[in-house]
């Protein structure tokens, strides 16, 4: 069975939220009510569910996939908590995909859900207890010694590469700030979007040299969700859905900073691109809107050059001539993307997956990227080391 | 809070390493900076590892660096869990082309440049930690 007829029935997310507000169950409850809803499917209906660890700065969950079925009431043929750092909702979702193929499932439930915000702003020695300690194999025996509490430091160096190997500006970089902020302006769910200038981009504090505070994406919770149906149940939806017609997924042996491969260009997301566009039968000019994983500025440019919208080193320059704006060549990041919308790392793919759809559907209201019928989702996990994605069609 | 750091530092080595890290640490602290080289390919590969990743061989001998490389990226912490500011980090590509290793830069910010030549030198920690350090050749 070809992956071109299996389609999101529907979708949903929360706001992304400087605080986690209400429980992960509550949470769950709420966005899986309003994803069957916008399906339009009875939750007796549901074979399949996959969710993702909550969040990556907290304490590991054991069980949670079990214990959310039994919350929730869903009885399943498949059942699954998926955890890959930041793509972690599209190994999820792919997982999902593939039971889908094989036939044993037919409406298969996906969730992402971060409550990382929370347990982060307590306080800061908790945070080095409960937090740091319990992930000791996100800064290892080897990098962790040195004080590394976060990998803003390791996308500060591939900046300062990038910068250094394309002979680019803080200047360039502090643009794709601006461009993602103003379609934020657009979004009632982005975190920030309060349009700033690259002035004020120029202005704000290092955090770790070249990056400043607003080239970074802000930390965040929230949770998204979709349902994936058999092409058999998408045949009788209300409303006709949209197709996963590619998939790629790609990850290089190497965690956060590769021993000798480039820190500017990730041979994961060259490889997970052409894979989604080749299963897809498209060429990355055939997409008219999409959302990438960037978390800086600089990291945005690189992830589209290596997804091939543009050669290397001239993303910059598109961001500054508008070739990425709703209007322009190929719409990236209408959501206002991780910087503005705001980052909740096990929830942030499925984000981008919902604005696709949305935008795809012609939802999408103020910031509606028009007649867009290719979309493309890309998630990373670590700085780039893996990939995965999707190619979405209207039919 | 250092002793917290500390703390985890340790736990990290001792729970999350294999069986050569706390190897690869006592030597720091007899400050010697050593990996390990495969026995039956050659392969050298940093950290070190109880086996060979190229061929699985788990016949590895530790040799010792030679200390010296090139300055390939650095940024400073203004966050650090670890080291006051200036906390100069940095990426160094040893001489032996087995890759780049994270490390601190014990030298200023400004004063840097991509490329630059660099060798080891050490850094006590505490009683029980040692970690590398580079410094720019003069
Ligand atoms: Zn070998």
């Amino acid at each position: 069975m070809s992956n071109k007829n299996v389609a999101i029935a529907g979708i949903s997310t929360s706001r992304v939220t400087k605080n986690f507000e209400t429980s992960i169950k509550d949470l769950s409850f709420k966005i899986v009510k309003e994803a069957l809803a916008n399906a339009q499917i009875p939750k007796e209906d549901v074979d399949g569910f996959f969710v993702t660890n909550p969040g990556m700065a907290g304490h590991p969950y054991c069980m949670l996939a079990c214990d959310l079925a039994d919350y929730l009431q869903l009885e399943t043929k498949s059942l699954a908590l998926m955890e890959t750092g930041g793509t972690s909702s599209f190994t999820a979702l792919h997982f999902a995909l593939d039971e889908i193929l094989s036939g044993r499932t037919k409406v298969n439930l996906v969730l992402g859900i971060d409550s990382r915000a929370k347990e982060v702003i307590d306080d800061f020695k908790s945070f080095i207890t409960d937090g740091i300690m319990t992930q000791t194999s996100l800064y290892g025996s080897y990098k962790g010694p040195y004080g590394i509490g976060a990998p803003i430091p390791y996308y500060a160096m591939s900046t300062q590469r990038y910068l250094y190997e394309q002979k680019l500006t803080e200047e360039d970089l502090a643009e794709v700030s601006v461009r993602l902020r103003e379609n934020a302006s657009r979004n009632p769910r982005a975190l920030y979007q309060k349009p700033i200038s690259v002035e004020e981009v120029m202005a704000s504090p290092y955090l770790s040299p070249p990056i400043k505070l607003l080239d970074c994406s802000p930390f965040a919770s929230g949770a998204a969700a979709c349902v994936l149906v058999s092409p058999e149940v998408a045949k009788d939806l209300k409303e006709e859905p949209i197709y996963i017609t590619g998939i790629g997924e790609h990850h290089h042996p190497s965690h956060f900073i590769p021993l000798k491969d480039s820190l500017t260009e990730s041979i994961a997301i060259r490889e997970a691109g052409a894979e989604a566009f080749a299963s897809a039968g498209i060429k990355p000019a055939d997409v008219d809107v999409a959302e990438v994983y960037g978390v800086f500025s600089g990291t945005e440019l690189m992830i589209l050059e290596d997804l091939d919208f543009f050669k290397k080193g001239k993303a910059a320059l598109a961001f500054k001539e508008g070739k990425t704006a709703l209007d322009g060549e190929v719409a990236v990041d209408p959501s206002g993307g991780r910087l503005s919308l705001g980052h909740p790392p096990s929830a942030t793919p499925m984000m981008e997956l919902v604005e696709i759809v949305e935008q795809l559907r012609g939802e999408a209201g103020e910031r509606q990227v028009k007649n867009a019928r290719v979309g493309l989702v890309h998630a990373e996990h670590g700085m780039l080391n893996g990939s995965i994605v999707l190619i979405l069609e209207k039919k | 809070m250092k002793e917290i750091i500390d703390q985890v530092s340790l736990r990290a080595i001792e729970q999350y390493g294999d069986s050569f890290t706390q190897e690869y640490y006592r030597r720091l602290k007899e400050r010697t900076f050593c990996t390990t080289r495969c026995q039956e390919c050659g392969e050298m590969w940093y950290p070190p590892k109880p086996f060979c990743p190229k061929c699985y061989c788990e016949k590895v001998a530790w040799v010792e660096l030679s200390g010296k490389g090139k300055l390939y990226a650095f940024t400073q912490q203004e966050r650090s869990l670890r080291f006051s500011k200036p906390d100069v980090i940095g990426l160094v590509e040893l001489d032996e082309d087995i890759g780049r290793i994270l490390t601190r830069i014990e030298a200023k910010f400004e004063e840097l440049e991509i490329g630059m030549e660099m060798k080891v030198s050490f850094i006590d920690i505490s009683n029980e930690l040692t970690l590398h350090q580079f410094v720019p050749v003069k």
